[in-house]
């Protein structure tokens, strides 16, 4: 996608216009009697190297713009059946809800790091009975810190996360996912162990010629014995209509708020070298947008959209470094416009991997 | 390009780039210590040639660096005895962050005080505890007391070893004086003799006890001059005198207190202010020495003899050891600087063997201790 974001204010700055490309993906999944291969390569490595303009956005060393993912984003073997799989390799965790890059918004929620936890080296089982599938994982506990990165192989295992999920209905989905991930902002381990947790609904609900998409979210991180505790609750919206969409979304999530680099106030100082942060703000956001797709002789989709952000973004625990020091106020608008271009699958569903895979809402494969 | 190369070279060496003025030479690097990145090197004291570290989870790592127990020598450090200090709870665990070993005035060479940096905000909250390590044997190191006080964490200390009175700058505690006098054991809770929050919302950094009065930096408010009386603080002079930055570190000698300045206010934290003290005590601001391309001065220190001020710098491409000279030492004039990647999060000066080191630690992502020899500065 080729998208164009306007952002008033940047830290320490004003507005900001940048063009980029973001999501650009290859997805490519195999299966042959009980091994299956979930591949997808990412390249914003190439494409947007320093980041996505995105307010509130931030990890990895990264604030108020999203980082790039690593270039093998997913490269995992599953081996199983309906009742019970293993899934080995590179990828999503069992925790949390769907990647955002697969849900209908062009820009991130700020609650990515509290929500997900991906690019991890990961051995995940799972056993699924009737309307009930439970996953549990041992992966490595650092995230990346840079796009060419492999996960440090030494500290696999120092991590696991668990998730139920539960099909009560055709097109509802809930799960409830805890995990513990140690150090995951200091590579060598050092940094503090995060407690998290994750419950949500998901619901697609077809009416005639349209079709609802829905996801409402809550979870916590606490670390260092809950020292610091973030919280995070969001609720998004689609309504597809023939070849039209228009989605909206609610987030309410915290954020903490860290020194930034020298020349660089999108960049935060890596690595740490003390538990200590200038902060926590709490971003309230409301996201609207809307886009229509093309399908050029079958193959290709062109999808041009627009998007608007509005955050308000209120102050936790700072004080030498609050909101309206880092923007110059408080209210921040972001908006984009954008093409998206498809061949091939639309995104599938990141991190469904084994007994998740290949499973709708509605029970069908 | 050419810029950028010539600056990665100079890091990389990190090489003396200006040896202006006169009699000055170079700093010479005599040794770097890696220390295990976890997080890596905070602090370190030095006194009778022994180097007390302060590395962290790692804990207080003691070197020969002159002293002659291990044959040790600042080209040739040699490890004396390691104790990790109990967390006490505190999330995060030891979290050594700075030392102090204790001269008192019987001789007795006992105690090293140790303190812990929990987790914080800055500005705001503050964790972390106050340790006493009995060095008598300073292979075998023994952990024998602590002080807590309650919603609040340590910093940097100074002793007032003739009074045999520990003060310690303690965040968003305020400044915190402990008798220190006699065998220390246990709780010392009751050891305490007074407690101050300067500024009201305090967020004091360091602490430093001079001529009679105890001068404290509040990141928050500024430079502090307090006076211990009896078993409380009197505030003597100073404070919200500092508003444009946020306060760091200090040092005061002859008459003079030169303090740091920290991240991002209205301005950057490039500053090193430069205080006359008055007749009684309080200080006056007189100079400022503003570097650019750095964003904090982490620690500020005086040679022995008084003729150098020495910074440490992070975050930014000059980041590292600054020096000046300090003829007129209410105008600081600059001889040298000795670029670190990564920056330096403290220094201190130690003169060893007739030649004057700085022990500084070198921030991660490879951690440091690393040992220059100043002498023909």
């Amino acid at each position: 996608m080729l998208a164009v974001t306007w952002a008033d204010r940047t830290p320490f700055g004003d507005a900001r216009t940048e063009a980029k490309v973001v999501h650009p993906v290859v997805m490519a999944r195999f299966a042959r009697g009980p091994f299956r291969l979930d591949a997808t390569l990412n390249l914003e490595a190439a494409t947007m190297r320093g980041g996505e303009l995105a307010l509130g956005v931030w990890g990895e060393g990264f604030n108020d713009r999203r980082h790039p993912h690593t270039v093998a984003h997913e490269l995992i073997v599953s081996v199983g059946t309906r009742r019970w799989s293993v899934s080995v390799g590179k990828g999503f965790v069992p925790f949390g809800s769907d990647d955002p890059m697969s849900r209908p918004a062009l820009r991130y929620p700020v609650n990515h790091h509290w929500s997900q936890l991906l690019e991890r080296a990961v051995t995940a089982a799972g056993v699924r009975v009737g309307p009930a599938a439970l996953e549990a994982a041992l992966f490595n506990g650092d995230e990346p810190e840079r796009p060419g990165q492999w996960p440090a192989w030494d500290r696999f295992g120092d991590s696991w996360s668990a998730r139920l999920t539960l099909f009560p209905a055709p097109g509802l989905e809930a799960q409830v996912s805890t995990a513990d991930v140690a150090s995951p902002e200091h590579r060598p381990g050092a940094g503090p162990e995060h407690r998290k947790w994750s419950v949500s609904l998901r619901a697609e609900l077809p009416r005639g010629r349209s079709r609802v998409t829905s996801l409402v979210e809550w979870g916590r991180d606490a670390e260092l014995d809950g020292f610091f505790r973030y919280y995070t609750a969001l609720a998004e919206a689609q309504l597809e209509r023939g070849p039209a969409r228009a989605w909206t979304r609610l987030e309410r999530t915290d954020r903490p708020e860290e020194q930034r680099v020298f020349g660089d106030p999108f960049r935060s100082v890596r690595p740490h070298f003390d538990n200590s942060i200038l902060g926590i703000s709490r971003w309230n956001t409301v996201t609207v947008g809307a886009a229509r797709t093309w399908t050029w002789r079958r193959a290709v989709r062109l999808e041009p959209l627009a998007e608007v952000t509005f955050a308000r973004v209120t102050n936790v625990t700072g004080v030498v470094q609050t909101p309206e020091a880092l923007f110059g106020r408080n209210q921040l608008w972001t908006a984009s416009v954008g093409l998206r271009i498809g061949a091939g699958a639309p995104i599938h569903r990141m991190g469904r991997y084994g007994v998740l895979a290949n499973q709708d809402l509605h029970g069908h494969e | 390009m050419r810029r950028y190369a010539l600056c990665a070279l100079l890091s990389l060496m990190a090489c003396s780039d200006d040896s202006s003025g006169p009699g000055s030479g170079d700093a010479t690097s005599t040794a770097s210590i890696a220390i295990p990145p976890n997080y890596g090197i905070h602090d370190t004291f030095v006194r009778d040639g022994l180097a007390f570290v302060s590395a962290w989870n790692s804990g207080l790592l003691i070197y020969d660096v002159g002293n002659g127990i291990k044959n040790g020598s600042p080209s040739d450090p040699r490890l004396v005895s390691t104790i990790v200090t109990a967390d006490r709870g505190v999330p995060g665990g030891a979290q050594v962050h700075n030392a102090w070993w204790f001269h008192d005035p019987s001789g007795s060479r006992r105690y090293v005080f140790v303190g812990q940096e929990g987790p914080g905000v800055i500005g705001r909250s503050a964790t972390g505890d106050i340790h006493v390590v009995d060095v008598t044997d300073l292979e075998h190191p023994v952990e024998v007391a602590f002080y807590n006080l309650a919603g609040a964490g340590t910093h940097n200390f100074w002793v007032d070893e003739a009074a045999q009175v520990l003060y310690a700058a303690y965040y968003n505690g305020g400044v915190v004086a402990l008798d220190v006098s006699g065998a220390l054991s246990g709780d010392l809770s009751s050891r305490e003799i007074a407690r101050v929050l300067p500024g009201g919302q305090s967020y004091v950094w360091g602490v430093q006890a001079e001529g009679g009065s105890v001068y404290a930096t509040d990141m928050l408010s500024g430079l502090w001059q307090l006076q211990l009386a009896g078993n409380q603080f009197l505030v003597a002079g100073g404070g919200a005198n500092v508003a444009a930055r946020f306060t760091s570190d200090l040092w005061v000698r002859g008459g003079y207190v030169y303090t740091g300045t920290w991240g991002q206010r209205g301005a950057v934290g490039n500053a090193v202010n430069v205080w006359q003290l008055d007749a009684q005590g309080a200080p006056v601001l007189v100079d400022s020495v503003v570097t650019d391309n750095i964003t904090t001065v982490s620690d500020v220190e005086v040679s022995p003899d008084g003729s150098l001020l020495l910074f440490s710098s992070e975050n930014g491409p000059r980041a590292g050891l600054r020096f000046y000279r300090l003829t007129n030492p209410a105008s600081p004039r600059f001889v040298s600087d000795y670029l670190v990647p990564g920056g330096v999060h403290t220094a201190t000066f130690a003169l060893i063997g007739g030649r004057l080191y700085v022990f500084a630690a070198k921030n991660p992502p490879e951690p440091a201790l690393l040992i220059v020899d100043v002498t023909d500065l």
